[in-house]
């Protein structure tokens, strides 16, 4: 076929995918370096989710938990895989994107690295509506709905207070640390008001734990990740523009104002869905975004580099939760807080990229 | 430069009768800021028309609104809708252009230019090319050949490679110029483009914009430097308090009342010898020689 766009050479570094349908030529651009990376990342995923289907109070082989997987073998290896590891795979896996997923998304929108869900208190408002909801105060919502309200009644109050749309990153960020702080007083709150049997239920919360989660809010959290990877895809070209000024990004045909809601809405709903299964555990969106960046080229955004790391930090973390003190579980919130705090630290003294705010 | 002979340019020829529209006029544009009591008129029922395939200079003291009409009439207005008139952009008003379209037909370099860090100038160059790409049309045989036509236009060929923040800052600017080039828009706004440079990137960047203007494009650009603006401007506007106290040929505009209402400053005015643009010497603060 005697195409014009046939053979084109594409940009270095990456790959040109190209198609003709009728009289329309159609190319894609891959780059080399994000698609090693995430293949990398992928494999490092499944081999971690594998070490933690096999280690545990009972100690399997690589073998005998797959087969466990596909309900072979020994019965109580099945159990201990298919209702008790799996599900908690699951939730690490998916809890670990999404947090991930959804603090990359609003560092890049607000462009700052700080500008994460966990420390702008959106975590923190979803906690507290999910807490409510399961000491049973005046609602009746099942966690997820809770969450998701809460995560977005903090985020209006934010941008009302900080009064602009991400723009200028540190007012954005002081104003939710702010915002934050009362929503964690108000769990709180909620936590010394109860019974000390509903206390407990909603402890795990407050600090973020993988343990015996409810099934329903993972189901939400899984669908809520598929719709947000898809748009995450489609903003991958935005986003990498909205790294320039608002001036550029317009100039160069851009709905600027249009793309930050739409990343700010997939953000916040994801942090939320990922609260009501596994707490606040919001360092992830801190440690898994600076992980794909630090492996990922200057050119992209990596958010599907940056959902599979958070991915792997946090099944990881709850391993280590799971294996340090064992048979005590430590949750996974704190082991997250134990590597995150000096994370945090370490982006604050360094020295700043030329793109920040 | 030979080059500009290449650049490939849906701009209109320069030569055009003047009954045509012209490409991008304000009409009694009147924007302001603040809310309340704060709230501060910045451009006052103003009306405008850049001549086609023209260089058109807008100088004025601080705070008198030049860089707000250049962000209007760019479009950016978007992010802050004029209270009355309008910009029209060959006759349609710019309020109702899809942002897309408008990316294809103008192209605004901005004061505040910040790349994210260890981008190279052929990346930065090939972003120009987003207006005319799609989810599903990344990379066609017109985006590569512009591009290389970009890199040649700015001369920068050997440089593609180079990260911007390895680069001097005339360098750099024509980085983001060959940018805008790369969107191959027939209308090119700069906000003071030359303002952070020394003499010698000043003209570098002059230059350029003097080359696109002999390729067939129409450029606005704010500049603070009056007697630059003389030199490399074909029309000059002149504005205060968010209006515009004169307009038209350089050499026909500048008289030193002008300079005296705009800065506040008395000068002499002389011919530049070699270019004939108007020159200002003497300068003095009105203050002083009135005393």
């Amino acid at each position: 076929m005697n195409r014009p766009d046939a053979g084109v050479t594409p940009p270095p570094g990456s790959w040109r995918l190209s198609w003709a349908l009728g009289e329309r030529d159609y190319s894609i651009l891959i780059e080399r370096r994000a698609c090693f990376v995430c293949l990398g990342l992928l494999a490092a995923l499944l081999a971690v989710s594998l070490l933690s289907l096999c280690l545990g109070t009972l100690t399997l082989s690589p073998r005998e938990a797959l087969a466990g997987v596909f309900g072979y073998g020994d019965p109580v290896s099945a159990f201990v895989v298919q209702e008790l590891r799996l599900v908690r795979l699951a939730a690490g896996v998916a809890t670990g994107a999404a947090f991930s997923l959804s603090g990359c998304l609003m560092q890049t929108l607000a462009r700052n690295r700080l500008a994460t869900p966990g420390i702008v208190g959106i975590d923190n408002g979803a906690t507290a509506f999910a807490v409510a909801s399961v000491v049973g105060l005046g609602t009746s919502l099942a966690p997820p709905p809770m969450a998701l309200a809460g995560a977005a009644t903090a985020t209006a109050i934010t941008f009302a207070l900080a009064n602009d749309v991400g723009t200028r990153g540190y007012r954005f960020i002081v104003t939710g640390i702010g915002v934050g702080a009362v929503f964690g007083a108000l769990t709180q709150l909620l936590m010394a008001r109860v019974a000390i049997d509903t206390a407990n239920a909603a402890y795990p919360w407050t600090v973020g734990s993988l343990n015996a989660r409810d099934g329903a809010a993972l189901v939400w959290l899984w669908c809520g990740l598929a719709i947000g990877l898809v748009v995450a895809c489609y903003l991958s070209r935005a986003m990498r523009i909205l790294r320039f000024s608002d001036a550029v990004a317009q100039g160069l045909g851009y709905r600027v104002r249009a793309c930050r809601y739409t990343a700010l809405v997939v953000s916040v709903a994801l942090a939320a869905l990922a609260v009501a299964v596994a707490g606040p555990v919001g360092l992830v969106g801190l440690i898994g975004p600076e992980i794909a960046r630090q492996l990922s080229s200057h050119r992209g955004v990596s958010l599907i580099a940056s959902a599979l790391s958070g991915a792997i930090v946090m099944v990881a973390a709850d391993l280590v939760g799971r294996l340090l003190l064992a048979p005590i579980e430590v949750p996974v919130g704190i082991v997250t807080a134990i590597v995150g705090a000096p994370f945090l630290l370490w982006i604050l003294l360094r020295p700043a990229p030329r793109f920040q705010s | 430069m030979n080059s500009f002979a290449a650049i490939s340019s849906d701009a209109s020829p320069s030569n055009v009768s003047p009954d045509v529209a012209p490409p991008l006029a304000a009409r009694q544009l009147s924007l302001s800021y603040g809310r309340g009591s704060a709230r501060r008129t910045v451009i006052d029922a103003l009306d405008l028309e850049l001549p086609a395939g023209q260089v058109t200079a807008i100088v004025g003291p601080n705070g008198c609104g030049k860089s707000t009409l250049l962000a209007s009439l760019a479009s950016l207005a978007r992010l802050h809708v004029p209270d009355r008139g309008a910009v029209l952009l060959d006759g349609h008003d710019i309020q109702r252009l899809p942002a897309r379209e408008m990316a294809q037909r103008l192209a605004l370099l901005p004061q505040e230019t910040l790349a994210p860090e260890g981008l190279t100038v052929a990346e930065l160059i090939r972003f120009g090319r987003q207006p005319h790409q799609s989810l599903f049309k990344q990379w066609s045989r017109d985006d590569r050949r512009v591009v290389d036509e970009a890199l040649a236009a700015a001369d920068l060929h050997e440089l593609a490679d180079r990260p911007l923040d390895a680069m001097s800052g005339g360098q750099r600017q024509r980085a983001w110029i060959a940018m805008a080039i790369a969107q191959q828009t027939p209308l090119l706004l700069l906000d003071e483009p030359t303002s952070a440079l020394d003499l010698g990137h000043q003209l570098e960047v002059f230059e350029l914009i003097r080359d696109l203007a002999a390729a067939g494009k129409t450029l606005a650009m704010v500049v603070h430097d009056l007697v630059s603006a003389c030199r490399f401007a074909d029309y000059l506007v002149a504005m205060l308090d968010g209006r515009i106290v004169a307009a038209g040929r350089p050499s026909d505009v500048v008289t030193t009342a002008l300079v005296r209402d705009l800065y506040g400053v008395e000068c002499t005015l002389m011919q530049d010898p070699a270019t004939g643009s108007p020159l200002l010497t003497n300068i003095r603060s009105a203050r002083h020689s009135r005393g």
